[in-house]
Parts: C-alpha cells; sequence; structure tokens
C-alpha cells in the first residue's frame, strides 16, 4: 500500500510514513528488536512443530528429538529438571527441563506447545483484524442506522465476558481447535470494529475524502484505498497488542479443557495438569507459564515499539 | 437532574445490549449437541419418556417461543431451575455472587491501589530507575497467565512456606462454626483476609498493570501540558502540581480502562476460582457448560453481562464526575 502512494507522488523528500521507514526506525528500539527476534525464534518453533505434527507424523521430533505424545522408553516420570537434587539420576542432560507425568520430555511438549498458541491466536487475530476493519470502516464511513445497529452487534459482543463467550461457543460446537479458533476471533472482531470506526470518522472529514468523492469515487474504493490504509497504524499496533492477548486467552481455555485435546500439547493444557503435582513436582508448573509469558512479553514490547514509531505524537 | 436523566439514558441503551446478550446465549445453547432432558434423565432412558419430559417442560415449541418466555419468567425473576443442582437458578447465582463479587472487589481496590501511585511515581520521575522498575513490572503484569501466577502463589505461600490457604474463600459472614478455629467473628474476618490475599493478588496484577502503564502515560500527557508549565514558572512546587492541578484531569483516560477491564476480570474470575477452588460465579459456568446445565448457562451469563453493563454505567457516571465538561445532552 504504502509503496504505491510513494511511486505515485512526489519522491523528492524522504518518506516517513512507508513500511520500510518503519522497520528502520523501529530496529533502532533495542527492546523491541530482542522481542522481534524473539518472535521469530517462537514462530520458527511453531512452524516446527506444525509441520512436523500435521504432514509427517512426528516423524523429526522421534528422529532428533523425544516423541512428544509418548513415553521416551521407560523413562521416568517427574523428573526433574537439570540443576535441581535428582536423586533418580538417570538421563538428566537428556531431559533438561524434566518430564512429565508421563514420561514425556517437558521441553519438546513446550516446542510443540507453541504450534496451538501461535496457530491459534495467529488465525483468530487475522479474523478479528479482517472482520472488525470491514464492519468498523463500514460503520463509522456510512454512518446513520448502518452505525447504529452494527456498534449495537459490536458492544454486545463486548458485554459478554469473552472467557464465557468462548466457552459457551466451544460447549455448542465442539471442544476442537477449530472453535476455539472461531470462538477467540469473535472476541477480537468488536476491538478492531471499534478502533476503526473512530479513525475512520476523523479520516472521513479530511479533505482529500471529500475531494475523492466530489471525482465520483465509488464508496467502496475510498473506503478500500483512502480510509482504511490511512487508518492503517492503529491498527497494525492493536494486531501485535491483540496477539499477545489472545495467547493468553487460548492459554486460559486450554487451561479449562477448552482447547487443544489431550494428547496434543498445549501450554495451557500442560500448567492444569502440572497443576495437580503443585507439590511432588513445583518446577512442572513453571515452565508452561514462563514460555507464555515470555511470548506473550514480546508481543507487547513489539506492540509497544510500534506505537511509539508509528504515532509521532508520542515522538520525543 | 440531568445526572438522573443520564442514567435514565444510559440503562434504556443497556436494554438492547441485554437482549443481545442473552439471544446469542438461547441460541448457542440450543445448538448444543443433546436436549437439556437427555441430560437430566440420562442415556439410559427411553424415547416415550424423554417425549414426555420434552413435552411437560416445553422444550418441543420452537426456539423463538421458548425465547420469548424465558424473558419473560426472567422478568418476573424466574430464570428455571438448575437440572444439576435440583435447585432454582437464582438460589444458585444469589449464593455465588457475593463470592465473586468479594473478589472482584478485593482484586479491584488492590489494583489501583498500587497501580494509581506506581504510574505517578513512575511519570514524575520518568527514564529514572524507579520508572523503568515499574514499567517492567507493568509489562510482566500484562503478559502474565493470572492462572499461572496462582498456581506460583500457591507453590510458594500455600505448600512451600504454607503461611496462606490454598483453598477456598472464606466469606466474612460464615456462620463461626463453619470456619475450622474460629472461636469468634474477628476470627472469621481474619480468615477472610487471609483466603483472600492470593487470589486477589493473582486476578489483580493485570488489572495493576494495565492501569500503571495508563496512568504512567495519561499523567506524562497532563504534565507536559501548557497549564502545568505556567504554574512550574509561578513556582509552584512539583507535589502540588501533581496532586492539585494534573492528577484529575489525567485520569479520564484512566477510568475508561477501568472500565474495560471488567470483562477480562470476569473472564480472569472463572480461572482465579478455579485455580483456587473458590466457589463462586465463575466456577458456577464452568460447572454448568460442563453439566449441560441449560438454565444454569442461561442465568450466569445472563448476571455476568447485567454486571458488565452496570460496570460500564459506574464507568460513565464516574467520567461525567471527574470532567464537569462532560455534557449530558446532546451526545451521540
Amino acid at each position: 500500500m504504502a509503496a504505491e502512494t510513494e511511486e505515485t507522488e512526489d519522491q523528492e523528500y524522504e518518506s516517513r510514513v512507508g513500511a520500510s521507514y518503519m522497520l528502520s526506525r523501529l530496529l533502532q528500539d533495542t527492546t523491541a528488536r530482542i522481542s522481534l527476534i524473539l518472535i521469530a525464534i517462537i514462530s520458527g518453533m511453531a512452524l516446527f512443530a506444525f509441520v512436523d505434527a500435521e504432514f509427517l507424523d512426528y516423524r523429526l521430533a522421534e528422529t532428533y528429538l523425544y516423541h512428544p505424545l509418548r513415553n521416551n522408553a521407560g523413562t521416568r516420570p517427574l523428573l526433574p529438571p537439570v540443576g535441581l537434587s535428582n536423586q533418580f539420576g538417570d538421563g538428566v542432560l537428556a531431559h533438561p527441563l524434566g518430564t512429565d507425568t508421563r514420561g514425556r520430555d517437558i521441553a519438546v511438549r513446550l516446542l510443540y506447545g507453541s504450534r496451538i498458541a501461535i496457530q491459534i491466536a495467529l488465525v483468530s487475530t487475522t479474523i478479528g483484524v479482517v472482520v472488525g476493519t470491514t464492519v468498523g470502516a463500514v460503520s463509522g464511513y456510512y454512518g446513520g442506522w448502518i452505525d447504529d445497529v452494527l456498534m449495537r452487534f459490536v458492544e454486545i459482543l463486548y458485554s459478554i465476558p469473552f472467557l464465557v463467550l468462548v466457552i459457551a461457543f466451544m460447549a455448542a460446537f465442539g471442544r476442537e481447535l477449530i472453535y476455539a479458533m472461531i470462538g477467540v476471533s469473535i472476541i477480537s472482531i468488536p476491538i478492531f470494529a471499534r478502533l476503526i470506526r473512530s479513525e475512520v470518522l476523523s479520516i472521513r472529514e479530511e479533505t482529500y475524502v471529500e475531494a475523492a468523492q466530489a471525482a465520483g469515487v465509488k464508496d467502496r474504493n475510498i473506503l478500500l484505498r483512502h480510509v482504511i490504509p490511512n487508518s492503517f497504524a492503529p491498527v497494525v499496533v492493536q494486531t501485535t497488542l491483540q496477539m499477545g492477548t489472545n495467547i493468553l486467552i487460548v492459554a486460559g481455555l486450554s487451561f479449562l479443557g477448552f482447547g487443544a485435546q489431550p494428547p496434543t500439547p498445549s501450554w495451557g493444557q500442560m500448567l492444569s495438569i502440572a497443576r495437580n503435582y503443585m507439590l511432588p513436582a513445583p518446577w512442572f508448573s513453571v515452565w508452561p507459564g514462563l514460555a507464555i509469558l515470555i511470548t506473550v512479553m514480546a508481543f507487547n514490547i513489539l506492540g509497544d515499539g510500534l506505537r511509539d514509531t508509528l504515532d509521532p505524537r508520542l515522538e520525543n | 437532574m440531568s445526572h438522573l436523566r443520564y442514567t435514565i439514558k444510559r440503562l434504556l441503551q443497556a436494554i438492547p445490549v441485554l437482549i443481545g446478550i442473552t439471544s446469542i446465549t438461547f441460541l448457542l445453547i440450543n445448538a448444543m449437541p443433546g436436549s437439556p432432558v437427555e441430560v437430566m434423565l440420562g442415556p439410559t432412558a427411553s424415547e416415550e419418556l424423554i417425549a414426555a419430559a420434552e413435552e411437560r417442560y416445553g422444550f418441543n415449541q420452537p426456539i423463538h417461543v421458548r425465547y420469548v418466555k424465558y424473558i419473560l419468567a426472567a422478568l418476573g425473576g424466574d430464570l428455571g431451575r438448575s437440572i444439576h443442582y435440583g435447585v432454582p437458578v437464582t438460589t444458585k447465582i444469589l449464593e455465588r455472587l457475593p463470592v465473586t463479587l468479594l473478589l472482584l472487589a478485593s482484586s479491584f481496590a488492590f489494583a489501583l491501589s498500587v497501580a494509581i501511585p506506581l504510574g505517578i511515581v513512575s511519570a514524575r520521575r520518568r527514564n529514572q530507575p524507579v520508572d523503568h522498575g515499574s514499567r517492567v513490572v507493568s509489562l510482566i503484569g500484562v503478559s502474565t497467565p493470572n492462572f499461572w501466577i496462582g498456581l506460583l502463589l500457591i507453590i510458594v505461600f500455600g505448600y512451600h512456606l504454607q503461611v496462606l490457604p490454598s483453598n477456598g474463600l472464606v466469606m466474612p459472614l460464615t456462620p463461626i462454626s463453619e470456619v475450622e478455629g474460629a472461636t469468634s467473628r474477628l476470627d472469621v474476618l481474619v480468615q477472610t483476609v487471609r483466603s483472600l490475599i492470593m487470589p486477589t493478588i493473582a486476578l489483580g496484577t493485570l488489572q495493576m498493570a494495565a492501569v500503571s502503564r495508563i496512568e504512567r502515560s495519561s499523567m506524562l500527557e497532563v504534565l507536559g501540558r501548557d497549564y502545568i508549565n505556567l504554574a512550574r514558572a509561578f513556582g509552584v512546587k512539583e507535589s502540588v502540581i501533581t496532586r492539585k492541578h494534573a492528577f484529575r484531569n489525567a485520569q479520564l483516560p484512566v477510568v475508561t480502562i477501568i472500565g474495560l477491564q471488567l470483562t477480562s476480570a470476569l473472564g480472569g474470575a472463572v480461572l482465579t476460582e478455579t485455580v483456587f477452588n473458590i466457589n463462586g460465579m465463575g466456577r458456577l459456568i464452568i460447572q454448568a457448560v460442563r453439566t449441560q446445565d441449560y438454565a444454569l448457562i442461561m442465568g450466569t451469563t445472563l448476571f455476568f453481562g447485567v454486571m458488565f453493563v452496570i460496570g460500564t454505567l459506574l464507568t460513565d457516571l464516574t467520567y461525567a464526575y471527574l470532567d464537569p465538561r462532560v455534557t449530558y445532552e446532546g451526545e451521540d
């Protein structure tokens, strides 16, 4: 989008809106850089796990690591991680984070759990952005009764506590992953709809939109080519932050048993198992939570960094 | 007068929202596999028995008829009977509601009492160690799942140090005889406070972090305004500026965030109550879904919706109180 406008418009000035400009400004920030690297690593892990689980039937895991769903040939259950007093003495270094109640390697299960977190968060955030942006843009641009109806609906979605909404939704349709994705995306829709609507309301009054209208440009084209691209910045920021929020929601759902079903590992579900072994194996409760914390924090830092970069009002 | 009119207007606006919440929930429940009667009678019940029971409870009627009947009954205070517990839904909710309200109130009190000073100090000492520290704390706070905080607290304070109870919540008005080791009302209250500490921290941390982030940025913005600089130029002390001139004006975005945090806190209550085995509304709704207790799911969702509507209403009224410029007329 940005590149397009650059070509057609005055090229003498250094662009301060292009994606490359944004990226270079963002990369000047050390914390943002670290968060980008973290997100890249976690996404890489998730992609690896996704490919291995969906297409290779865990062949990569079995060859190079451990099978995440099965006990590895007589490994002790609840083997403590490296560094903790280990009276069993076997396979300490082979299982750096210890093993779970069925003798499965926790590190490998965390790796495969990243897939669930990233997959659901990514799909649901994307649906949220696309649908929310459309609803918000239409609502804000046309106003009137369309706005009233759409916004009331958005308000309703907003008013049902999200966890309750998704749980009711999953109880109705099923506990499979796909319903978790749809459920979580329903939560994200109102957030983007409201955001875009308020942006559109101010952009609608801009002279260039008026000019386009006067020139007879169709409403649909004005929305797609002028209004939505100009409200791009806050959406990018919110998308990043929403990824983090959605990962938290997915973890909560899995913790309650609504999400990836065993034996498929997910972080929230690992915590709900660990919860029953807090006394003999407290460290078991630490790892999955730490994984969630690091991932969500990476998205939050990136979102903050993007906001500082994209919002010139906060500059100094 | 205008306060009252505004309140009434807001209450009227809440009606379509509540209708929406109930109809969405109603539709979702009806989309669930199996009918409530089948759940009630068990898998061994004969076809005739099921048909007879459906007839008796009106489940054979079309969905819109049942919906209207439900709403009319709900308006009269009748939310139906819980299949699982065998008592009226309202009885069950009224039994559980105070628990969740106590938990929410205490976690918001915790969140605000920590977040507001933290945000202000952070803003006043921008880019100093205090600011960095508090920003890191709030960043971790918004990124941590509350049930995990709960688990860690239980491991450390409940199991390892054994200083706090990790199970259940003692209500302040529980009969003395029912509370273990209590001989007076004071003992019960002490138990209440002790059992509230960990769930409060678990549930309130997210709110605390979110509010302190907003408090900081809002204070920063206000402290950079011209009238504040003018006050500085006149030699007004910085503490007086913060207290008298900046604080109130900086609270508007904070109030908005608190209102928005309410839904996430209600959702968080579900998780916190599960972790600490607290019998509140959150656990009730999970149990209702697990046991396919239709009337109970409807009732609890409706109550959550009502709580949210009241919460946003309070937010708006606080907003108007804080900012005299907010007018009640000519909005929308």
